[in-house]
């Protein structure tokens, strides 16, 4: 399993799935199901939600664990098939309403095409599909280098900032 | 106009380069044609009955002289030497080769146009008022708007994949020439009591299997907050849309099975947890974007309308076309020209490339270099001189460009039905031939008066036949094409969704049940009453009767 981040470069695999989790306390870097999750988001403190990941479904209702969103340590978003775009509101909801800043990852069919889209609506890993190659992730990364509008990883206009600061140059 | 800045400029490069290497794959087998699909549909490009389409959008259906010339060329180049202006103010070409459509859109993007956004399940091309910036009855020009839409929905990261496409229209005029309660969200801007600029908010319209006339969910969303409350539906909607049934995947959909209160309080609070500062439009962008709209000072002339009413005795025909193809102007002495791209017997909205370049020169004469493209498939010449006027219509004529008949029963909106389309049940575009023909007298045109005949192929309704005075729809009959006929429909001004009559016809028979409600219209109308006024007072039963009753 090949995982990227957003700058199409590899990054170490240190999580793992496991399907059902008896005792949550001594797992590490493990990522869960949701329900498997919800089962134990009570006995877990801080520490531990920080070690452990969760991967949700388009079906899974992360509101159901708002309060503790922010403290696990990998979110992962499977898209069930590339036209279901609800991760990427999704995403951006977990983001800016539940201040997620963990590891943000996108998993299941994913086009390269959609990489910078991802990217910009908060996910930071990508888990690539086999069928592509990474290089193109990468050339997908970088086809835009500014953007009309504020998303998850920029607070500002770019388009419009470039307009500003060019009529800035012009009047000195 | 609207012209790109050199940052507008790579985005766009960018896009071409994007997509240039999206064929490529393909062509090497890089990419299935499933996964090639939504990528070369967010760029416009279908695959058709015999060939590629290509939609190129015209943003808010304005163009600008050189940019028709460049459609115009575009139709010599990779088409067959014509191009089809469409319901949703876009131009289409028929027969693209999938290998050059790359180069094709290189040569749209050194003009500033482009097919971004033209399909797929994404926002599409925002339409608009035709007469944006000339009517007299404006609030506010509805460009302005539309292109910081254009401008916030192109690239969006987070809705380019919802659950079906996703249509704006804005007006910033009283009466509606955009049509905003058949779209997704509609928004008419208006002043409050204050003076405040904003908008009335109308979500869920549409047409297709379900036809539903949008229902305001605000009444005054204030302008600086437009965007953020844009984001707040859209997100409410990719989330919770339909995605397991294409039929039922439209925001319409959600909004009439959540109700209108449950979905606009959604909205609400998805509104209120948003940051504003994400989207504020700054006053300097948008007085940019004002001002690059805004045309050169405009004298009145008062005395003109008197010059020309001499003009006018002198020929009747020119009476005509001046009743039925020109509008008022806000600047007294200036006129709105409507070009009837409905010459009887012809294709509704098909423009050859002689007639694109003839049109362009035109608008540099005669409208400070301006052309819009309207929903019902014509063109328009926003700022014309009335002392003008009788030249321009000699050249129309000329170009066979200036048939006499907006709004009136030959001005025929129809999709490109079983001709071209993969969707259809039966075709369109002979109906709507044969129907032109049949009414081809002018004379008997303006006595019926204002009529909106309107031809889909199937029910997908690309045709509007739903909101047409006269509605016809393709359907198929055991492997034969049939046709249903609606009345009631209203898709200018007001809105409404016609009703079916009866029992549906044959190719002959539609054109003749079409005569059969018009001759009932003439029998049983009061003085100065409109077609749609009679059917309201009477109902459908006269003219029920006189359809099916004929032995
Ligand atoms: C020839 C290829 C075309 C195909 C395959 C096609 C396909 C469709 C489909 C599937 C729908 C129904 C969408 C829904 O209800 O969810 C639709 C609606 C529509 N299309 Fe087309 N169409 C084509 C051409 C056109 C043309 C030429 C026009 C303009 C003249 C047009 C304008 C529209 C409009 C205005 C609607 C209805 C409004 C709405 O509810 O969205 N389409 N089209
Ligand atoms: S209404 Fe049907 S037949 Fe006509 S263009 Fe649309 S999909 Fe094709």
């Amino acid at each position: 399993m090949t995982v990227i981040n957003i700058r199409g470069e590899n990054v170490d695999q240190t999580w793992r799935d496991v399907e059902v989790a008896e005792e949550t306390r001594s797992l590490d870097s493990v990522i869960l199901s949701f329900a498997s999750l919800k089962e134990h988001i009570e006995t877990l403190d801080q520490k531990s939600l920080s070690r452990i990941g969760v991967r949700l479904t388009v079906n899974d209702e992360i509101g159901e664990i708002a309060d503790h969103a922010r403290h696990i340590g990998l979110i992962d978003l499977v898209f069930p098939n590339f036209k279901d775009g609800r991760p990427f509101s999704t995403a951006v909801t977990v983001r800016r309403d539940y201040g997620f800043s963990g590891d943000l990852r996108a998993s299941g069919d994913i086009l390269p095409d959609q990489a910078l889209f991802l990217a910009r609506c908060g996910f930071s890993t990508i888990v690539v599909p086999v069928q592509f190659p990474v290089k193109q992730f990468k050339t997908s990364l970088g086809a835009y280098t500014i953007a009309y509008q504020a998303a998850v990883d920029s607070n500002v206009s770019q388009v419009r900032d470039l307009r500003r600061s060019a009529v800035e140059v012009v009047a000195e | 106009m609207y012209v790109y800045d050199t940052i507008d400029k790579s985005l766009l490069n960018q896009r071409v380069a994007e997509f240039r290497d999206q064929v490529r794959r393909r062509l090497d087998g890089e990419l299935t044609e499933d996964q090639f699909k939504p990528l070369r549909l967010m760029n416009g490009l279908y695959l058709q009955l015999h060939a590629y389409m290509l939609r190129v959008a015209i943003p808010y259906g304005a163009l600008s002289s050189d940019q028709m010339r460049k459609l115009a060329y575009i139709a010599e180049t990779y088409d067959r030497g014509y191009g089809h202006f469409t319901t949703r103010q876009n131009i289409q070409y028929n027969w693209i080769e999938l290998s050059t459509a790359p180069d094709l859109l290189f040569d749209l993007s050194e003009i500033d146009l482009h097919a971004i956004q033209t399909s797929g399940n994404c926002i599409r091309n925002v339409t608009a008022d035709p007469y944006a910036g000339a009517a007299a009855d404006e609030v506010d020009d509805a460009r302005v708007w539309s292109e910081i839409i254009r401008q916030w929905s192109t690239f969006h990261p987070e809705f380019s994949y919802l659950p079906r496409k996703f249509k704006f229209a804005v007006t910033g005029a009283d009466a509606d020439r955009a049509a905003i309660k058949f779209h997704d969200i509609g928004l008419k801007i208006i002043r409050s009591d204050t003076g405040e600029l904003g908008f009335e908010v109308y979500v869920g319209g549409g047409q297709g299997r379900t036809p539903i006339v949008a229902p305001l969910i605000n009444s005054f969303l204030p302008a600086k907050d437009l965007l953020r409350y844009l984001d707040a539906v859209l997100r409410i909607y990719n989330l919770h849309g339909r995605r397991d049934n294409i039929y039922k995947a439209r925001i319409k959909i959600l909004v009439k099975s959540l109700g209108v209160d449950s979905f606009t309080s959604q909205v609400d609070a998805e509104f209120e947890r948003l940051d504003p500062a994400l989207f504020v439009v700054e006053a300097d962008e948008i007085n940019r974007i004002r001002d690059m709209f805004s045309v050169p000072y405009l004298q009145a002339d008062e005395d003109v309308k008197a010059r020309l009413e001499e003009r006018i005795e002198e020929s009747p025909q020119m009476r005509r076309w001046s009743d039925s193809n020109t509008h008022a102007h806000k600047t007294p002495g200036y006129a709105i020209v409507t070009i009837s791209l409905k010459p009887i017997g012809g294709i509704p909205g098909d423009a050859t490339a002689e007639q694109m370049y003839a049109i362009a020169d035109l608008a540099d004469r005669f409208s400070l270099g301006e052309v819009r493209v309207t929903y019902t498939q014509n063109l328009v010449l926003p700022h014309v001189h009335q002392a003008d006027l009788f030249v321009l219509w000699s050249e129309l004529k000329r170009l066979d460009l200036a048939t006499p008949n907006i709004g009136l029963a030959t001005d025929i909106i129809a999709c490109p039905g079983l001709d071209y389309c993969s969707l259809a049940n039966a075709r369109s575009i002979p109906i709507s031939q044969r129907i032109s023909e049949r009414f081809s007298d002018l004379e008997s045109q303006h006595d019926i008066g204002p009529l909106d005949i309107r031809i889909s192929g199937c029910i997908n309704a690309c045709g509007h036949h739903h909101a047409g005075h006269i509605g016809i729809l393709g359907v198929d009959k055991r492997g034969e094409e049939r046709y249903q006929l609606t009345l009631g429909g209203q898709g200018n001004g007001e809105s409404a969704v016609g009703k079916i009559v009866g029992p549906g016809f044959d190719e002959d028979g539609i054109v003749d049940a079409v005569e059969t409600v018009i001759s009932t219209y003439l029998s049983v109308r009061s003085t100065g009453e409109l077609f749609s006024q009679t059917l309201e007072r009477t109902g459908h039963a006269p003219f029920k009767e006189r359809l099916y009753d004929s032995n």
